[in-house]
C-alpha cells in the first residue's frame, strides 16, 4: 500500500513537472532576459514565446496574454535605438497595437527604444520627447496600479539622458522630477540653485539643491489629486525624506497648482510648502551631505548621489 | 492476375493524380514530393534573402508530407536556430497552420519561439537549446523574411 502511495505521488510530482515545463510564456516584442537565463536583452521584436517568464512583472503590460515591456531597457545591456523621454507619456511604438491608449509612467528622463510618430502630441525639447496631449481617463485609473514601475526601476543605477527641463512645454501636464533613486550622472539639467523659475502654470524649475518635483495639470483632473496624494507619497518618500516639493506658492490663476495646505507627517504635500532646514527637492539627497546641486551640476560618471 | 491489374491500375490512377495535382515523384521512389505554391513566396527565396543578410541557412530540405496543413515546407537550421519554412494556398490554411505550431509550443514547450507571415508564407523559428541566447539571429531572420 505505501508502495502505491510513494508511486502515485511520484507520478503526481512528475506529471506536475512536465505540465510546467511544457509551459509557454508569450511576449509581445523586445524585452530583457531574467538573470538566471543569462541577463541581457531579447531583441525579438514581434510577438514570440519563452519558457520563462519576466524577470520584474512590475516593468510589463499584459494585453491579451502577452507581456509588453513598458521600461527603459538601457539597464539591461541595451544595444539598440535610443530615445529620450521625459515623463509619462502614451506607448507610441508603431507596429504595437494595444486596442487602447497604454500609457508608460516612468517619471523623470527616461529611454525607450521606439520614437513618437510624426502626428503623436510630443514635442522635442531640452533633449527629450514630452507629451502634450490629454491624458486619456484610463492614465488616471490605471496610475495606482502602473506607478510601480517607478519602485522597479529604484534600485537599478543606470545612465538616464540628460534633460532641460527648464525648457519644458508647458502643454506637459506631467510632473517635472530632477532626480530619483538610481538616476546616475546628470540626468536633468534643471540649473543652478536658486533663483525659481515658473514655466507655465505650476512648473517649478530652478530651485534649491535637490531634485524638482512638481506637478500641473491646469486644472485638470481634480479628482485625481487625491489619491495621488497617498500613491506618491507612499512610493517616493521613502527615498527623500524631509525635502519640500515644489516651488512658490502657485499662481493665482487656473487653478491647476494641486499643492495645498502645510506639510505634515513628512509625507509632505506637494507645491509650495517654504524649503527650509536643507531640505532639497524630492527626489534627492539632503544637500547639505554633498553639497551643491547634484541633480544638475554634478559631473557624469562621478554621479552616483542618488544610488542607494 | 486480377491483383496485378488491380495494382496497375492504382498505380495508373495514382500517378495520374500526382501529375494533377502538380506534384512530382523524387528520383529515388518513396512518397511524392510537393510543389512550391505558387503566388507566395518560395522557400528558395526565403533561404536566399538569408543568405543575403549574411546568415548561413542549413541542411534545409522538403518536409514530406508537408506538416501544419501546409502545401510545401521546408525544415533546416540557421545558426543553430531550427527554422521550418512553409507555403499556403489560402489564408484560412495558413492561419490553422500557424494555430498548430502555437498548440504544439504550448504542449511541448519551447526554449524560444516564433512565428511569423509573410503573404501565405509562414516561418517558424525555434531555438531549442538557447543557442540564440538574445534573438538577435531570430530576428534577423524574421526581418529579412518579411521584406520578401
Amino acid at each position: 500500500m505505501r508502495r502505491i502511495l510513494m508511486f502515485a505521488a511520484g507520478l503526481t510530482v512528475l506529471t506536475l513537472s512536465v505540465s510546467a515545463e511544457a509551459a509557454v510564456v508569450r511576449y509581445l516584442s523586445q524585452h530583457p532576459l531574467p538573470r538566471k537565463m543569462g541577463g541581457g536583452f531579447c531583441y525579438i521584436d514581434v510577438p514570440h514565446v519563452h519558457d520563462f517568464g519576466p524577470s520584474d512583472p512590475r516593468m510589463y503590460r499584459q494585453v491579451d496574454g502577452e507581456y509588453y515591456f513598458v521600461g527603459d531597457p538601457s539597464p539591461f545591456n541595451y544595444e539598440g535605438p535610443r530615445h529620450a523621454f521625459y515623463g509619462p507619456h502614451p506607448i507610441v511604438e508603431a507596429n504595437v497595437q494595444f486596442g487602447h491608449p497604454e500609457y508608460c509612467y516612468l517619471q523623470g528622463p527616461h529611454y525607450h527604444w521606439y520614437e513618437p510618430p510624426a502626428q503623436a502630441s510630443f514635442e522635442l525639447r531640452g533633449g527629450a520627447y514630452w507629451f502634450t496631449g490629454t491624458y486619456d481617463p484610463g492614465y488616471y485609473q490605471e496610475r495606482p496600479r502602473y506607478m510601480v514601475v517607478n519602485d522597479a526601476y529604484a534600485p537599478i543605477v543606470y545612465e538616464r539622458p540628460v534633460v532641460d527641463v527648464r525648457v519644458a512645454p508647458p502643454g506637459f501636464r506631467g510632473e517635472i522630477v530632477a532626480a530619483g533613486p538610481g538616476w546616475r550622472g546628470r540626468a536633468v539639467v534643471g540649473g543652478p540653485p536658486p533663483p525659481v523659475v515658473q514655466v507655465g502654470v505650476g512648473i517649478n524649475v530652478g530651485g534649491p539643491a535637490g531634485p524638482v518635483f512638481v506637478e500641473h495639470d491646469n486644472g485638470r483632473h481634480r479628482g485625481w489629486e487625491r489619491d495621488e496624494r497617498h500613491e506618491r507619497h507612499e512610493r517616493w518618500e521613502r527615498h527623500e525624506r524631509g525635502g519640500w516639493r515644489g516651488g512658490p506658492p502657485p499662481p493665482a490663476h487656473g487653478g491647476g497648482w494641486r499643492g495645498d495646505g502645510a506639510p505634515g507627517r513628512g509625507d509632505g504635500w506637494r507645491g509650495n510648502p517654504a524649503p527650509q532646514q536643507g531640505g532639497g527637492w524630492r527626489g534627492s539627497p539632503a544637500p547639505q551631505q554633498g553639497g551643491g546641486w547634484r541633480a544638475g551640476g554634478g559631473k557624469a560618471g562621478h554621479g552616483n548621489a542618488w544610488k542607494r | 492476375m486480377g491483383r496485378l491489374q488491380a495494382y496497375l491500375v492504382l498505380v495508373a490512377t495514382s500517378t495520374l493524380a500526382q501529375g494533377a495535382c502538380g506534384k512530382s515523384k523524387p528520383p529515388g521512389g518513396g512518397p511524392a514530393a510537393p510543389a512550391h505554391v505558387e503566388g507566395t513566396p518560395h522557400t528558395d527565396a526565403v533561404l536566399d534573402a538569408w543568405k543575403g543578410a549574411g546568415l548561413k541557412p542549413e541542411s534545409f530540405a522538403p518536409i514530406v508530407p508537408p506538416p501544419y496543413v501546409a502545401g510545401y515546407c521546408e525544415r533546416g537550421a540557421v545558426a543553430g536556430v531550427d527554422a521550418t519554412v512553409c507555403e499556403y494556398a489560402d489564408d484560412g490554411a495558413l492561419d490553422r497552420g500557424q494555430k498548430q505550431v502555437k498548440d504544439e509550443w504550448d504542449r511541448t514547450g519551447v526554449h524560444t519561439g516564433v512565428v511569423v507571415r509573410t503573404k501565405r508564407t509562414l516561418l517558424s523559428a525555434v531555438d531549442r537549446e538557447a543557442r540564440d541566447p538574445n534573438g538577435k539571429t531570430i530576428n534577423q531572420l524574421i526581418q529579412a523574411f518579411r521584406k520578401l
